[in-house]
């Protein structure tokens, strides 16, 4: 589905409302979002939810053989889905631009920052190691789809358990949750892009940029930074210029917002660490909310058993029974079967007896294939009894005004006939 | 309680169930649906302009997608979609919006068993919310046969699991007939036909829900 | 005249026939087509069967090949069924990746596999963990004409039944294949399907044509086997059924099973005697 396309006059009071430093939803220049951080039953699940934009990432684990450069090594793996449910400008399974782009940003944020410890994932080195997939899936967009992915891919990744594995010999055994505490990855630090728009040629800037005002933007600044102030990645897009002192100032800025973010991350996962412990229901069912008129919740309910089964026996004895007479199947040559009255095929039996009969002598195939031509005729309607008066037979045919006759005519009488005759001759010298 | 269920005489039950409508801001109709664990995300965009490739010239073109968890659809979701699409267009009144598209997306949250049928009911309160007009409403319930022959209603995954024979229907809110069918495993003529009847008691569970969160939304108190 | 009425009102034409109880082809609500099998039609493949069902027709190859089996069924092979909708058999199928109705039909046949256990996958496992068969089954349709579930369970239950394979010893490591010395596979069940179309909301008719297809508006399909326990109750969707009708459509498949277990075991039979 196409964009519904931003009017002129939206474009202008949003770009006027920016230069007299006022947003859409009342918040001030360097403010992000209200953001809420959820995890889901399992571990490695995690939903973000940055203003009205909403993000899902989700951690699993396979074992895998390593990449040959890399024996020790485990692999991480990222993959962004554009869902469709998040804009309707998105379309399943097609590469778009925009995930290229947000899927480089967040492998450069988050492989090659090499904050998750991937030697510590190899299990027999060159043979089994584990694979880490992170899959983030849009569920709404309303801007910096960027910053929302990343917070949520980290914070999976913290959240994430794998199982543990035992090696004998050989054997390499996993197991099961149950058997043993799956284990937690080991994370250096943690790395939070924040995103920065630029209008009017750079002259104002924005942190967290909802939908419309990534609409009117000129440019972006992709700023990736852990809480030791360590900058992972830069990126800038859009095309516009920046003077290393604009770039200095977002950095200053990212710091301090990457150190609150970090601390909101630990805050969620300490509490859903003590939810766990607990022992008390967690998860997305838990965090729907009650107090919403458009929320509802129904306890555990019964459903009344009395008269099902009177009522499914009650079906199947009124049921007629099957019809236990079966017609009986005809078998023309061995390896062909048919059963049925209905409508003949107008595929004739003969190709598939050609299949059959290869490796019997010419003459018996000759035999074969006539006999399968005559009864064909016969189905056709010209029930003759004896072969030979058919050339007499076919001749009437052509007097009388039959409709098919004149189409049916020229075709049998010419090349059929000699082989009718040949056929007869056969039947007789059988005979 | 969940385990013991004899067949006849017992209490089958649905877990705990809920939904919220309107959560997404972007999609014309959204909701999320929870079975005990298992929980949906839907959204509906529609009706909209539609692909000349998809246009039909006397109604609405349905597209549902699956959205898995982990990785891309596979062959499976495909055959979900198929499902979820041929039912919800049984129920919606396309003829209304001719040479137009609807759009529904159906996100796993998590599968903790009966995932088609929870399919279903997110996509029929999806529909709902988008307001778009129905012939009917329509519910799923999932049936699993265990291995003593009993009835589980709404089964976990691990009932899932454990069972011999697997069935999810649709069930329709006119005449609580059956408008989807999708089997697993081998069972007997009785167990269908008791299966089938134990979802038609159950669908009335599910369409007084329904009838209670529209209730609840159009009310001016909580 | 006849043909002017079916172009401009397809759907009235049919219900034209369908008041008089029979169908524009001439057959009877719940009459099938007659159906034809060939067993053994490709020579290069390790089991294969033809079936044509009124002119829908469908082949299944069934290969064979030696592979490790998988770290979570270290004691099972597997079986892996494909269905292709090629642009020859219809012009509705375009080229290019698997149609959404063929991919549905492969998950179908998956399902039926699995679900009515006709092949038990112990049975396909040569030595625990480390060998096991692997039978990929390719389902090809040439003339598509309505019908297609119906013609590729036919297919793939004839082409499993006439599945030879060569035996395998392992003898130090390195497995050794024995071609000269084949067996048969052992078929534990006769799943058959039986489809069926929903006219107008009421009307049941079976095995549908694909102009019948066209104009339904909901389809069922039923597996039985030979205990006559079900193994599929596929209904995708559509208009709503009642119990009874679902039980109508039951005892048609059920009579349909018989029908073509006959065909099948007296093909087979046949191509016994003949070797």
């Amino acid at each position: 589905m196409k964009d519904t396309p931003l009017a002129n006059c939206e474009r202008d009071f949003l770009l006027k409302a920016i230069e007299e430093k006022k947003r859409l939803d009342g918040r001030q220049t360097y403010d992000y979002r209200k953001m809420k951080i959820t995890f889901g039953t399992d571990y490695g699940c995690c939903f973000v939810e940055l203003g009205k934009t909403r993000v899902m990432a989700q951690v699993s684990c396979e074992l895998v053989a390593p990449k040959e450069s890399r024996p020790n090594e485990g692999i991480m793996f990222f993959n962004i889905e554009l869902s469709p449910m998040a804009s309707p400008t998105f379309e399943q399974g097609r590469q778009s631009e925009l995930s290229v782009k947000l899927n480089r940003q967040l492998e450069r944020c988050l492989r090659n920052s090499k904050c998750i410890d991937t030697e510590s994932l190899c299990v027999v080195s060159g043979e089994k190691v584990w694979q880490i997939r992170v899959d983030v899936h849009m569920l709404n967009h309303d801007g910096n789809l960027m910053d929302a992915a990343s917070i949520a891919a980290i914070t999976a990744l913290c959240h994430f358990r794998r199982p543990d594995v035992g090696i004998q010999g050989d054997e390499v055994t996993v197991y099961s949750p149950e058997e043993r505490d799956p284990i937690p990855l080991s994370i250096y630090h943690m790395p939070i892009s924040v995103s920065f728009s630029f209008f009017q040629q750079g002259t104002y800037l924005l942190v967290d940029p909802c939908e419309r005002e990534e609409r009117v933007m000129d440019g972006l600044l992709m700023i990736a930074m852990n809480k030791h102030r360590e900058i992972c990645s830069i990126q800038s897009s859009g095309g516009i210029m920046l003077l290393k002192e604009q770039v200095m100032r977002c950095s200053k800025i990212a710091s301090v917002k990457v150190s609150e973010i970090t601390e909101l991350i630990s805050k969620a996962l300490e509490n859903d660490k003590k939810a766990r412990k607990a022992g008390g229901r967690c998860g997305f069912a838990e965090s729907m909310p009650q107090e919403r008129i458009t929320a509802l919740k129904m306890d555990e309910t019964p459903v009344e058993m009395t008269e099902v089964t009177d009522r499914a026996n009650d079906i199947v004895q009124k049921a007629e029974a099957p019809s236990q007479t079966v017609p009986s199947p005809v078998v023309p040559v061995p390896g062909v079967g048919q059963v049925g009255q209905g409508l003949q095929n107008t595929w004739g039996l003969e190709e598939e007896d050609e299949e059959e009969e290869n490796d019997n002598s010419g003459e018996d195939e000759e035999v074969k294939e006539t006999k399968m031509e005559v009864e064909q005729h016969d189905k056709e309607g010209s029930k003759q009894e004896d072969v030979v008066e058919i050339s007499d037979s076919e001749e009437e045919e052509v007097v009388i005004l039959h409709p098919e006759t004149p189409d049916k005519a020229p075709k049998h009488t010419g090349p059929s006939f000699h082989q009718k005759g040949a056929a007869a001759s056969k039947k007789k010298q059988k005979k | 309680s969940r385990d013991e269920l004899v067949c006849g005489s017992s209490n089958v039950s649905l877990r705990e169930f809920g939904c919220e409508q309107s959560l997404l801001s972007r999609p014309d109709g959204s909701a999320s649906f929870v079975q005990g664990d298992t929980s949906v995300l839907a959204g509906v965009y529609g009706p909209a302009e539609v692909k000349v490739s998809k246009e039909i010239y006397d109604r609405a073109t349905l597209e549902v997608l699956i959205q898995p968890k982990v990785g891309l659809p596979s062959v499976r979701e495909r055959s979900q979609e198929q499902c979820v699409r041929e039912t919800c267009e049984a129920s919606l009144l396309l003829t209304l919006h001719p040479r137009s598209s609807l759009t529904l997306v159906l996100q796993v949250l998590h599968d903790d068993g009966s995932l088609l049928s929870c399919f279903l009911n997110a996509a029929c309160m999806a529909l709902m919310d988008a307001g778009l007009p129905m012939s009917c409403l329509f519910c799923g319930v999932t049936c699993a046969i265990d291995a003593d022959g009993q009835i589980i209603t709404d089964p976990t995954a691990a009932q899932e699991k454990e069972s011999r024979a697997l069935m999810t229907f649709a069930i329709d809110s006119k005449e609580c007939r059956v408008m989807m069918s999708s089997t697993k495993g081998s069972f007997s003529v009785h167990e269908l036909q008791q299966c089938i009847a134990v979802s038609q008691k159950a669908s009335e569970k599910i369409f007084q829900f329904y009838r209670d969160s529209v209730k609840r939304r159009y009310s001016k108190t909580l | 005249m006849a043909a002017g009425f079916k172009t401009a009102e397809p759907l009235e034409y049919h219900r034209s026939f369908l008041k008089e109880n029979c169908r524009p082809d001439g057959r009877e609500l719940s009459e099938f087509r007659t159906t034809t099998l060939n067993i053994g039609s490709i020579s290069t493949a390790d089991g294969s069967a033809l079936v044509k069902v009124g002119n829908t027709t469908v082949i299944c190859g069934i290969k064979a090949e030696l592979t490790n089996p998988t770290v979570e069924a270290p004691g099972k092979g597997y079986i892996v069924p494909n269905v292709d909708l090629p642009p020859l058999c219809s012009s509705r199928f375009r080229p290019g990746p698997p149609s959404e109705q063929a991919q549905a039909a492969s998950q179908f046949v998956a399902d039926v596999i699995e679900s009515s256990e006709v092949i038990q996958t112990e049975d396909l496992c040569i030595e625990r963990g480390k060998l096991c068969w692997v039978l990929y089954c390719d389902l090809m349709c040439l003339d598509y004409d309505g019908n297609l579930l119906d013609a590729c369970t036919i297919a793939l239950l004839a082409a499993l039944k006439n599945t030879k394979l060569p035996e395998v010893t392992i003898s130090t490591e390195t497995p050794e294949v024995n071609l000269a010395k084949t067996r048969g596979l052992h078929i534990h069940k006769h799943p058959v399907s039986a489809s069926f179309c929903v006219f107008d909301d009421s009307i049941l008719i079976v095995d549908p044509t694909a102009e019948e297809e066209s104009l339904k508006t909901a389809q069922l399909t039923v597996v039985t086997d030979e205990e006559d326990r079900l193994c599929t109750v596929h209904k995708p969707g559509g208009t709503s059924l009642s119990g009874e009708k679902l039980q109508e459509c039951i005892s048609r498949a059920t009579a349909r099973q018989r029908e073509i277990q006959k065909l099948i075991d007296k093909v087979t039979r046949s191509v016994k005697t003949a070797q």
